[in-house]
């Protein structure tokens, strides 16, 4: 059986995204929330990677992909401070329990 | 030498500025705030009829916006740029009356700031060219329009007056939308003169949407049938500010609207019928409404829709001219009487008709220039009003349109005078009531309303020079120039003026032999009693909001908040994507 190197790429692309979705459907915990979100976007900067170099553009794929890691620096860094906040105000992390904001 | 350029830019921007700097002025300095109003607001208007002197037809300034938006461009033609003049010289009256009207009113910064960014709007809306741009300038003004109703935001009836008119004008908004989206499909530009002079680029079934949107999105900001319920809620507004936008300038873009794209609709089937239909049911329904109604400012909310339906109908019937004529007349008069009525509210601290009456002797000026403003307003000769009435119902038996129309809109001439007289005499004649405490009106508010009481006695004189103006900058309108002696020929030796006038007549005897005639009002009480219910149509209006919050409240289940449930959800959707796109592959 022949492997590709696009293979490999495409299949680490689907278990990563597998992972983080499968992450976000079944738990309940904030921070896990945040894991499976890292875990997904991780995926899709692969994604990036491999479609710049795919298409002969590898700079452009990279450079996108080094945005979205700033980005989802941030984004992880407001969540994790999130968590705690929720954790001391509210005393939990289950997002079910979780329901301040809804009316 | 004066240029035209700077000239459109002054007139839009120093409104704006005006607005910016009043706001930042603060509420602690209120003098300077109203010196600072007046200012940039008459530095508008003169501006603005500086213009009149050196315009030109064609675009005048254009701004390369990129290839998806089109150029900002702006033309100063005639239609445009005496609405400008309207807006900016009324909006510089409203604003010096105001200064008298609102003293001592608090957070005054955000009263004259949206006044001023409304009269900056109202200007650009007017003059430019682009679609688009258009669009985003009729939003403008209907956010002012919205904020300036809701000004006294501590009475919720003002707070759901203003959010009414906001939701019924984007309904409008909504419908010149997707003209502009059209219009951008098929020509790739959003230049409104490229399209009105070559409407046989269009499908004729897009043409026909691209006409009936254009005609919904005038008869909501015009507030005509069926969207009028939202002009006399509007009446919680300042008196200065019913004046401005809810007499002499919004609300007459629609009327504007309907005029500009005349020549591109013409020959939609069934398009002149109905702008027509709707100009007339808005007339009958308004005067009706305005003839049972009690608060004086609602009597005029009523004839404002009743007037402007005469212009939608004009423009139905092809009379461009006539249209803007009496939109002209009506920006004056109308004006002028918002702004009396105002006086007359402030002095007396009410506005229900019923606890007014005998004011004649304690307000002289206040009596003498409202009723300079009900005659024109009646029709009555020599006042502005009654030469542009009597050129609508002449276009109204051109063209072969339709004589029974122009018979309702008789019918409503009379109507007109009716509801006038009753409302001069309730407020101003009749008994005095007892326990009254009367205010003198300010210095401001007479020189305000001074210009406007000649404006009503003399503006028809400049039929001549309109109509060159108009003629000369609009080729595909085919506007006919007629001077001061054609129209007085026109006017005076036509059987429907006078035919027009004994209809007048008869709707004033009627409210002098009104005891005489009790057996006729018991007859007609119950079609009083629709006409205070306003025709069912504020039924219609709480149906349809509360059939919108009960649907959202019955969607709220749906919404459980719950992640996982969302993330699922989302899954199931991309599932249902890629079935979609197998099987439409």
């Amino acid at each position: 059986m022949n492997i590709s190197t696009s293979m490999i790429v495409l299949t680490a692309v689907m278990g990563l995204f597998g992972i983080g979705l499968y992450c976000l459907l079944i738990t309940r915990n904030l921070i896990r929330v945040l894991v499976g979100l890292q875990i997904m976007v991780k995926g899709a900067m692969l994604v990036l990677v491999f479609v710049g170099q795919s298409q002969g553009q590898p700079s452009l794929g990279q450079s996108m992909a080094l945005t979205v890691i700033v980005a989802d620096t941030i984004v992880a860094v407001v969540g994790l401070a999130l968590a705690v906040q929720v954790k001391r105000s509210i005393g939990t992390l289950d997002i079910a329990d979780i329901s301040k904001l809804k009316r | 030498m004066l240029q035209i350029e700077p000239l459109v830019i002054i007139t839009i921007l120093v409104p704006w500025i005006g607005a910016l700097v009043v706001w930042l002025i603060g509420d602690r300095h209120e003098k300077i705030q109203h010196v600072c109003a007046v200012v940039f607001s008459t530095t508008a208007a003169i501006s603005s009829i500086a213009m009149l002197w050196v315009y030109r037809s064609g675009t005048v300034l254009s701004f390369s916006m990129g290839s998806s938006y089109g150029n900002f461009s702006f033309v100063t033609d005639g239609l445009g740029l005496f609405l400008a003049t309207v807006a900016t010289v009324i909006g510089a009256l409203t604003i010096i009356f105001s200064v008298d009207y609102m003293r001592g009113s608090a957070q005054l910064g955000r009263y004259y700031s949206f006044v001023l960014f409304f009269i900056g709007a109202m200007v650009g809306l007017v003059l430019t060219s682009n679609l688009l741009l258009m669009f985003i300038f009729w939003e403008i003004t209907a956010l002012c329009s919205y904020a300036l109703i809701s000004f006294y935001n501590d009475d919720p009836k003002a707070v759901s007056g203003g959010i009414k008119a906001l939701i019924i004008t984007q309904v409008g908004g909504l419908g010149l939308l997707l003209a502009a989206a059209l219009m951008y499909a098929y020509t790739g530009s959003f230049d409104i003169n490229i399209f009105i002079s070559n409407p046989s680029l269009f499908p004729s079934n897009i043409l026909g949407v691209m006409a009936f949107g254009m005609l919904i999105a005038a008869a909501a900001k015009s507030a005509q049938f069926p969207f009028q319920t939202w002009l006399p809620d509007a009446m919680e507004a300042p008196s200065p500010i019913s004046a401005l936008i809810h007499a002499a300038t919004m609300v007459n873009a629609g009327v504007y609207l309907l005029a500009r794209f005349y020549p591109a609709f013409k020959d939609v089937p069934g398009w002149t019928l109905s702008v027509m239909i709707v100009g007339m049911l808005s007339a009958l329904m308004a005067a009706l409404m305005a003839l049972v109604a009690n608060d004086l400012k609602r009597v005029l909310a009523y004839s404002t829709v009743s007037q402007l339906g005469y212009m939608v109908y004009a423009v139905g019937a092809g009379g461009i001219l006539a249209s803007q004529f009496h939109l002209f007349s009506h920006s004056v008069f109308k004006a002028l009487l918002f702004l009396a009525a105002g006086a007359v509210i402030h002095s007396v601290g009410t506005r229900d008709m019923r606890e007014m009456g005998g004011l004649g002797k304690e307000l002289p000026f206040a009596r003498t220039v409202f009723i300079i403003g009900s005659l024109a307003l009646a029709g009555i000769p020599i006042l502005n009003g009654f030469w542009s009435k009597e050129l609508i119902l002449e276009a109204g038996l051109e063209h072969g349109n339709p004589i029974w129309i122009y018979v309702v809109m008789l019918i409503v001439a009379g109507l007109t005078a009716l509801y006038t007289i009753r409302c001069v005499w309730m407020v101003f004649y009749g008994e005095k009531k007892q326990g009254q405490h009367i205010h003198p009106i300010g210095r401001n508010m007479k020189i305000a309303l001074t210009p406007l009481a000649i404006g009503a006695l003399t503006t028809w004189i400049l039929i001549g020079p309109f109509s060159k103006m108009m003629s000369l900058s609009l080729p595909v309108h085919f506007i006919q120039e007629i001077d001061l002696g054609q129209l007085f020929n026109h006017v005076v030796f036509a059987p429907a003026t006078w035919i027009a006038l004994a209809v007048i007549a008869l709707g004033i005897m009627t409210w002098f032999g009104k005891p005489a005639l009790s057996g006729i009002q018991e007859i007609l009480k119950p079609i009083a009693g629709i006409a205070q219910e306003s025709f069912g149509f504020e039924r219609i209006n709480k149906f349809i909001v509360d059939a919108t919050q009960g649907m959202g409240e019955n969607l709220r289940t749906t919404q459980t908040g719950k992640l996982n449930w969302n993330v699922f959800y989302i899954l199931v959707a991309l599932v249902v994507v890629f079935a979609v796109l197998m099987i439409g592959a």
